[in-house]
């Protein structure tokens, strides 16, 4: 395999990794079932549980916290655990976090305008304010695990996973943490689960789309230290064995020659298990290596309307040391016994850009 | 550099204002509240340019910041081939915080979609890119009052890791009743013009505005034949991990931050010549932060706070206070810290009550948010 473009940082190594997901908390379990067919319909949002919010170890820390910091630091937390050795002597302020949330805790900002209508700009609460910033998430996963480094939250509404791993990738490389806890989290509120159907049924891929909810995080070191897989939103191959794509169906490719495609031996997605949101490409990766980790491809199979042959096409404005390249991958025939040491995960915008990652077995 | 805010419609007004002295806080809202206290608000009508018209208010003050700092740096046009980052932080314009559109659901419970396409089609950076359709990273970040400094330091980060050769970076937030009434829930919004680290300091105004800098790779200054000003020179970030809305105590977090900008310059307290502090006028925030400066710097060096200027512009309060740096680094003065006038007993540090000379090649600016997030950025002028 040949890198067909620059790539300009270092990978880093995935050390840990943790989630709360609608099929659950424990990933043994969630991995398999990834790899029956999906129970969504597509009617259903797929939300978390109320029970699995709580956690003895962390319930009394997050009394105050809404659904969203909850649902952060307990994915947090399993990340950090399960890399385990590899972090034990890490300095606290040598830790970082980064969280990436379209739309953060929406839900507690309903709250406290609910304070406001109701009691006026004198007498909403003060508690629902200090939750409903955009960083709730990360101050919780600070304080409770007690990380005193870099600690950055990103809004985006396609791209921040990708964003939050690039500036991951940075932040090893010039070493102003030894590891970095990164990820996303988003919830599906009220006001949101109301609204979104008049919202999906107007946009294009709407009637294909099952909204979730629910956090991912990845525990990351520099690639010298040993873990389960490399990510790299900048490493790029012409050849993977897997392509994770955030949608469950794909368009054609409007001009296939613009450039060289990357060829992957089968194109699956993660979206009728975790559910569409602004960062549920983090959900798209947690697939992904549970297919490093199983050694299965898992997920659903996708295949564009041709057929299996063309799969995407992918406008890239976030060059990352280029122009906006025209990618695209090319699954020519499917191997559903094919061995998975590669992952290349992208997650294509209503405004048509993408960023990818890629995700490769150690050594690979 | 590119700024606007209650100090002024551009960079040479504010400068102009600072010399004066000026303080314009407002004593009405533009919102109907039934709150009464001063705010520090940027001008009403700001008649952006296409394509800035029609966009939300911290959008057109990100416009007005971004196309002075991009003239100011002689940058008005990129070479198809010129990898330009944005890096912006922001806080009210990352949230869904529409009250029409909420009270409308909560009465009808079928509101007009229009307020939440408008928020989804506003995230501040990705709409920067894409309307000067500019190729190269781009990150909101929403670190509450750090976000601005936090997005600089990003943005120096992208540079010298090679994946863009200039970045534009800085904040912008506009005045906003919900977080208004946030900070007044928490009790540390005055009724009267702030006054940062005074000792009868009784809470901060809030403000708007934008600041933005352009900041640029040596290899991309050295191929325009152009002499920078200024150096980015350091920077440091680093988290409380204590309280979701209070400082540490000790400042725990902000001490190694300060300590990290400075190693990153490899330089001593000694060598700065003043601090641009956050200094936000609320009890808490100027107790710790001045005990913290004194501590690493000694209670003799000139700090200001400019929000007795600016008010609290929260997201956008990083990009101004780095621009207001560069301007006294630039300039050799700083204003006297507005609002100031008696020594705090629970602080061991005062700041500069008049316009003061400061002569020396480097600066700091600080932030405190949120979240415990600290942030400290380090400016160095060009020799």
């Amino acid at each position: 395999m040949n890198f067909v473009s620059q790539d300009t940082l270092p990978s880093v190594s995935v050390l840990g990794f943790g989630a709360v997901t609608p099929m659950g908390r424990d990933l043994q379990l969630v991995a398999s079932l990834l790899g029956r067919p999906p129970a969504a319909r597509l009617d259903s949002p797929l939300r978390i549980a109320d029970e699995l919010l709580s956690d003895t170890r962390t319930d009394r820390a997050l009394r105050r916290a809404g659904r969203s910091p909850r649902m952060a630091v307990l994915a947090a937390i399993d990340a950090w655990d399960e890399a385990g050795l590899a972090c034990r002597d890490v300095a606290a302020d040598r830790v970082g976090v980064i969280v990436a949330s379209g739309l953060g805790p929406h839900e507690r900002t309903f709250k406290f305008l609910d304070g406001i209508l109701d009691c006026g700009d004198d007498s909403a609460l003060p508690t629902d304010f200090s939750h409903s910033v955009h960083n709730a998430a990360a101050a919780y996963i600070t304080a409770t695990l007690g990380f005193r480094g870099r600690s950055c939250t990103v809004a985006d509404f396609a791209v921040g996973f990708e964003q939050a791993v690039l500036l991951a990738q940075v932040w090893l490389a010039e070493g102003a943490c030894d590891r970095v806890v990164v990820g996303a989290v988003e919830e599906l509120g009220d006001v949101l689960l109301h609204v979104l159907p008049r919202m999906l049924a107007s946009a294009s891929i709407g009637a294909r789309t099952v909204p979730g909810e629910g956090a991912c995080f990845f525990t990351l070191g520099p690639s010298a230290v040993a873990g389960l897989a490399e990510l790299s939103a900048t490493a790029r191959r012409d050849a993977v064995d897997l392509f994770v794509m955030d949608e469950p169906a794909l368009p054609s490719i409007a001009s296939p020659e613009a450039s060289p495609p990357v060829r992957a031996r089968r194109a699956v997605t993660f979206s009728p298990y975790f559910g569409h949101s602004a960062t549920s490409s983090a959900f798209q990766t947690l697939g992904g290596l549970l297919c490093l980790r199983t050694g299965r491809v898992l997920g659903k199979d996708v295949h564009s309307a041709r057929g299996a042959r063309l799969t995407a096409c992918i406008k890239n404005p976030l060059p990352l040391g280029g122009e906006g390249v025209l990618k695209h991958a090319l699954v020519e025939t499917p191997n559903p016994t094919a061995s998975v040491d590669s992952v290349w995960v992208c997650k294509r915008s209503s405004r048509n850009e993408s960023l990818s990652l890629l995700l490769t077995r150690p050594g690979i | 550099m590119g700024a606007i805010s209650a100090a002024g419609a551009d960079v040479p007004s504010t400068l102009k204002g600072f010399a004066q002295g000026s303080r314009n806080h407002c004593a009405t809202l533009p919102f109907v509240s039934n709150l009464h206290c001063p705010t520090f608000q940027a001008p009403r009508n700001l008649s952006c340019p296409a394509p800035w018209d029609h966009s939300s208010r911290t959008l057109q003050l990100a416009g007005v910041a971004v196309r002075e700092a991009l003239a100011d740096a002689g940058l008005t046009e990129f070479h198809p081939h010129v990898r330009v980052g944005v890096c912006l932080g922001t806080t009210v314009a990352s949230q869904l915080n529409s009250l029409p559109f909420y009270d409308a659901y909560r009465r009808m419970g079928e509101p007009s979609l229009q307020p939440v396409y408008d928020f989804l089609g506003a995230n501040l950076s990705q709409t920067v890119a894409e309307r000067l359709n500019l190729r190269g990273p781009r990150m909101t970040v929403v670190n509450a009052c750090s976000s601005g400094t936090d997005a600089l330091g990003i943005a120096a980060s992208w540079i010298r890791a090679g994946l863009c050769d200039v970045a534009i970076a800085g904040g912008a937030d506009e005045l906003n009743q919900v977080p208004l009434a946030g900070f007044w829930s928490l009790g540390v919004v005055s009724t009267r013009p702030c006054a940062p680290f005074d000792g009868n300091r009784c809470g901060l105004n809030l403000g708007e505005g934008a600041g933005v800098v352009v900041l640029e790779s040596a290899d991309h200054v050295q191929a325009r034949g152009i002499k920078p000003t200024i150096e980015f020179a350091g920077f440091g970030a680093g988290c409380d991990a204590y309280h979701i809305t209070a400082p540490h105590p000790q400042g725990r977090g902000l001490r190694g931050t300060i300590q990290s900008a400075l190693a990153q310059a490899d330089i001593t307290p000694a060598e700065v010549a003043f601090v641009n502090a956050h200094g936000t006028a609320t009890v808490d925030n100027d107790r710790v932060e001045g005990t913290v400066l004194a501590s690493i710097f000694g209670n003799g060096l000139p700090i200001l706070s400019t929000k007795g200027y600016t008010g609290h512009t929260l997201g956008a309060a990083g990009g101004l206070e780095a621009v207001f740096t560069v301007l006294g680094l630039r300039e050799e003065w700083i204003p006297g810290c507005a609002g100031f006038t008696t020594q705090a007993q629970d602080i061991p540090i005062a700041p500069v009550r008049q316009t003061t000379q400061v002569r020396g090649e480097y600066a700091l600016s600080t932030s405190l948010a949120f979240a415990g997030n600290n942030a400290a950025a380090l400016f160095r002028r060009w020799k």
